[in-house]
């Protein structure tokens, strides 16, 4: 009977519990409009009138005007790994907060591999506002078929990511940025931060000179530098191999200089113009072969991409095949560095190209809950200063008109940025039901000792026949 | 003191739902957390999902089962990954149970030690996957790791899991084997403990020796044990994918289908470049793993049961 009662006791006062949190002030659940948010320097949030009666103001001159009620907001940012980069949204976050008292930055940091898997749950659950979003590529060409889209157009037909047309930050980036790397039918969904080379070496200018070897500019002579540099007990190249893809961005430079106009190939090898078979693709992999298994220096298969440039930091090491990014890590070498496109041409005139991609950029969840905050972080983050800064930081080549590589990279790079390309990884849409040798661009990858292959003109063989499994599997 | 009162499934009014009550929540939980994912996943397997909200899913039938059986030369990497999941599971298996068994036989006996091996071995078990993968990534560097060092005192030398396939493959069966003999021994122990020590002193008494007391007592006692051993380290072995993710990654000649449903599901990164979701068809590839699965557990259950049959009537 006792327990009767006391249950019934229990039950009214939880009734009544449930009826004043019903009635009780919620200040926490509609997010919808983060008013006053503004960007760093521009932060004059008093005159901002959202959320107060901004008609009355100067009325009551008497008395002290109540501060409009600003909203506190949590930004969630989602980037991936590269240190320099995320050193620097750090510091940028910091900035942003001080400006913006009301927003607090909680930003995500996931490895680059993860990024995609983050990107979509975290936006499928909305849970994020601001995301790093790699620049728009792969995008299905009107002589492909029965392609899957790349997962940024998917994203955008499911209406997930901002439409960012319109921004005044936008007009900051250079136009064919924002038409190449983050525009689709004719909207613009991100704003592409940098591009960024990857078919070329840092060179220990220092080890060539005390070897007397000059800077190679062919391949013939990078093979014959090697020769020398291992014979008198240096190493001539190191990588990230323990991570895969080290190897055969590494070996892009072998790529481009077999064929320069990499849209072509893709279109070349789905019309069947161009085969791997070929002597051009025989020949590249034979190159690849004598570059993976000769030039790379032993236990590569276990060094890490962010691990390769203390390995070349040693001093012993001559050359680093990689992308400019990893310019960041050399500031405290203790020799001096030049970067150079990858000779992979017997010729000169086939060298002088720079091959890369769009790398990071910046979109806005469709559903975010924030969205003046938001924008408000991508502008204050496009603040002309601001990005200079970041450029300077993590050695992209800069996407804004008005921004420079104000770097040793930049300085070393600039002169091959007039032949700078988009590479064949951002065209790359091979059939449906290809195998797994289809890509014989990363063969560098598939030679020993990353793989079984020995044989270039078996495994040129093998990636045709790949291929061209999926163009007949319709 | 009455503990079960035997009219209460025949007892009339609330008394007579109450098992029936009791049983709904665990029934409904297990259909939410356990039938109703299984159930989808097969459904999925005839749509071209891709996990996105907002995409439209659309039905198509056996499309995803004919391209990943038939179509082009992926269905050959398919198969091959087919064919490596079984090796690794038949040597997995077969080794992880002789070493978990061996090392429960040693670590039974009342030695000086026993309780600090037993705890050695079965650590392993409670790291987590990355953990474990992270442990044996350093101790397999190719360049100035332990493990090549100990090669080079033969003169040898090995890329280990950054090498060829076929090599890679083999260390991660080891480290799959070092991460879940723990738990293979400690089944072993249990069961061990189970049989009386009288039995042991009887058969010593009628002069039987080690080998004969393991075959003759331990081995036919230890039935339950052999059985749940054997059905768990086949099904964990088939499922296994995660140790492949953190060791050698996506790799051309290392797949396992458990790590393909993974990579097409949730895309495979290269570089920059991440391939589309494909959801619909990770989800055909997971019921062909869990045919496989099923196949070859209800073949190891026939054989348990007809073990069980012969030793415990």
């Amino acid at each position: 009977m006792k327990f009767r009662i006391l249950g019934r006791l229990l039950a009214v006062l939880l009734a009544f519990g449930l009826i004043a949190a019903a009635c009780g002030d919620d200040d926490s659940s509609d997010g919808g409009d983060d008013t006053g948010a503004e960007a760093p320097g521009a932060a004059d949030a008093g005159d901002d009138d959202a959320g107060g009666d901004g008609g009355d103001d100067g009325d009551d001159a008497g008395e002290p005007e109540p501060e409009p009620e600003v909203e506190d907001v949590t930004l969630r940012v989602l980037v991936h790994q590269n240190p320099p980069m995320v050193e620097f949204m750090e510091s940028f976050n910091d900035e942003f907060e001080a400006a913006n008292p009301h927003i607090s930055v909680d930003m995500s940091v996931v490895s680059p591999g993860d990024l995609s898997i983050a990107t979509q749950t975290r936006l499928s659950a909305d849970d994020i506002d601001v995301i790093d979003i790699f620049g728009f590529s792969n995008a299905a060409q009107p002589y492909m078929t029965a392609v899957t889209p790349p997962n940024w157009q998917t994203l955008i037909e499911a209406g997930l990511l901002m439409d960012l047309t319109g921004q005044p930050f936008v007009d900051l980036y250079d136009e064919p940025t924002i038409q190449d790397a983050g525009s689709f039918n004719g909207k613009v969904y991100a704003i592409n931060l940098g591009r960024v080379s990857y078919s070329g070496m840092f060179l220990n200018l220092d080890l060539f000179d005390a070897e007397g070897v000059d800077v190679p500019t062919t391949w013939s002579e990078l093979v014959t530098a090697c020769e020398v540099f291992t014979s008198s007990g240096n190493e001539c190249m190191t990588a990230g191999g323990a991570d895969g893809w080290p190897i055969f961005v590494g070996a892009y430079g072998l790529l481009g200089a077999m064929y320069p106009d990499q849209a072509g190939l893709m279109e070349g090898l789905w019309t069947g113009d161009v085969r791997w078979t070929d002597d051009q693709g025989v020949e590249m992999l034979r190159r690849m072969q004598i570059f993976a298994s000769e030039m790379l220096e032993d236990g590569v298969t276990g060094l890490g991409h962010d691990a390769a440039p203390e390995r070349f930091k040693a001093g012993d090491v001559a050359m680093m095949p990689t992308g400019v990014w990893q310019a960041p890590a050399l500031d405290d070498a203790d020799f001096d560095w030049t970067y150079i496109p990858f000779p992979g041409s017997d010729n000169p005139e086939d060298n002088k190209y720079l091959f890369g991609k769009y790398d990071q950029g910046w979109a806005i969840a469709a559903n975010t809950p924030h969205p003046e905050a938001s924008l408000a972080y991508l502008e204050a983050f496009s603040e002309p200063d601001n990005y200079q800064a970041f450029a300077n930081a993590v050695g992209f080549i800069p996407t804004q008109p008005t921004a420079e590589l104000n770097t040793k990279l930049g300085a070393e790079v600039a002169p091959y940025l007039a032949n700078y390309r988009v590479g064949l990884e951002q065209y790359w849409v091979p059939p449906t039901g290809v195998g797994q040798w289809a890509g014989a661009w990363q063969g560098a990858a598939w030679f020993q000792p990353f793989n079984e292959w020995t044989d270039p003109a078996a495994l040129a063989e093998q990636a045709q026949m790949d291929f061209d499994a999926g163009l007949n599997a319709g | 003191m009455r503990i079960v009162d035997r009219n209460y499934l025949f007892a009339r009014g609330w008394k007579s739902a109450a098992p029936i009550l009791f049983f709904v929540p665990g029934f409904f939980l297990y259909l939410f957390i356990a039938v109703g994912p299984s159930l989808a996943t097969a459904v999925y397997s005839f749509t071209d999902a891709t996990g996105i909200r907002g995409i439209a899913i659309n039905w198509i039938g056996f499309e995803n089962y004919d391209e990943f059986l038939f179509r082009g030369a992926a269905s050959r990497d398919n198969i091959a990954a087919l064919t490596r999941t079984l090796y690794f599971s038949f040597f997995v298996t077969t080794i992880q149970f002789g070493l978990g068994l061996l090392l429960a036989v040693l670590l039974k006996r009342r030695l000086r030690g026993t309780a600090i091996f037993r705890t050695i071995f079965f650590m392993p078990v409670i790291l987590g996957v990355a953990i474990q993968g992270l442990i044996w990534k350093l101790f397999l560097l190719p360049s100035r790791g332990p493990a090549a060092q100990v090669f080079e005192w033969f003169g040898s030398s090995s890329e280990f899991l950054g090498g060829q396939p076929r090599q890679a493959f083999i260390w991660v069966i080891v480290v799959q084997i070092w991460a879940n003999v723990g738990i293979t021994m400690v089944i072993f122990l249990a069961g061990m403990q189970t049989i009386p020590e009288e039995l042991y002193e009887a058969a010593r008494i009628d002069g039987a020796n080690g080998w004969q007391l393991f075959t003759q007592v331990t081995w036919p006692l230890l039935t339950p044990a052999v059985n749940t051993n054997f059905l768990l380290n086949i099904i964990g072995s088939l499922q296994a994918w995660q140790l492949f993710l953190v060791l050698i990654g996506y790799r051309p000649g290392t797949q396992v289908l458990g790590y393909l449903v993974f990579a097409e599901g949730f895309g495979q990164t290269s570089g920059s470049v991440t391939s589309a979701f494909r959801q619909g068809y990770a989800a055909a590839a997971s019921i062909a793993l869990f045919m496989l699965v099923l196949i070859i557990a209800l073949s190891a259950n026939f054989i348990v049961t007809q073990r069980e049959k012969k030793y415990m009537p």
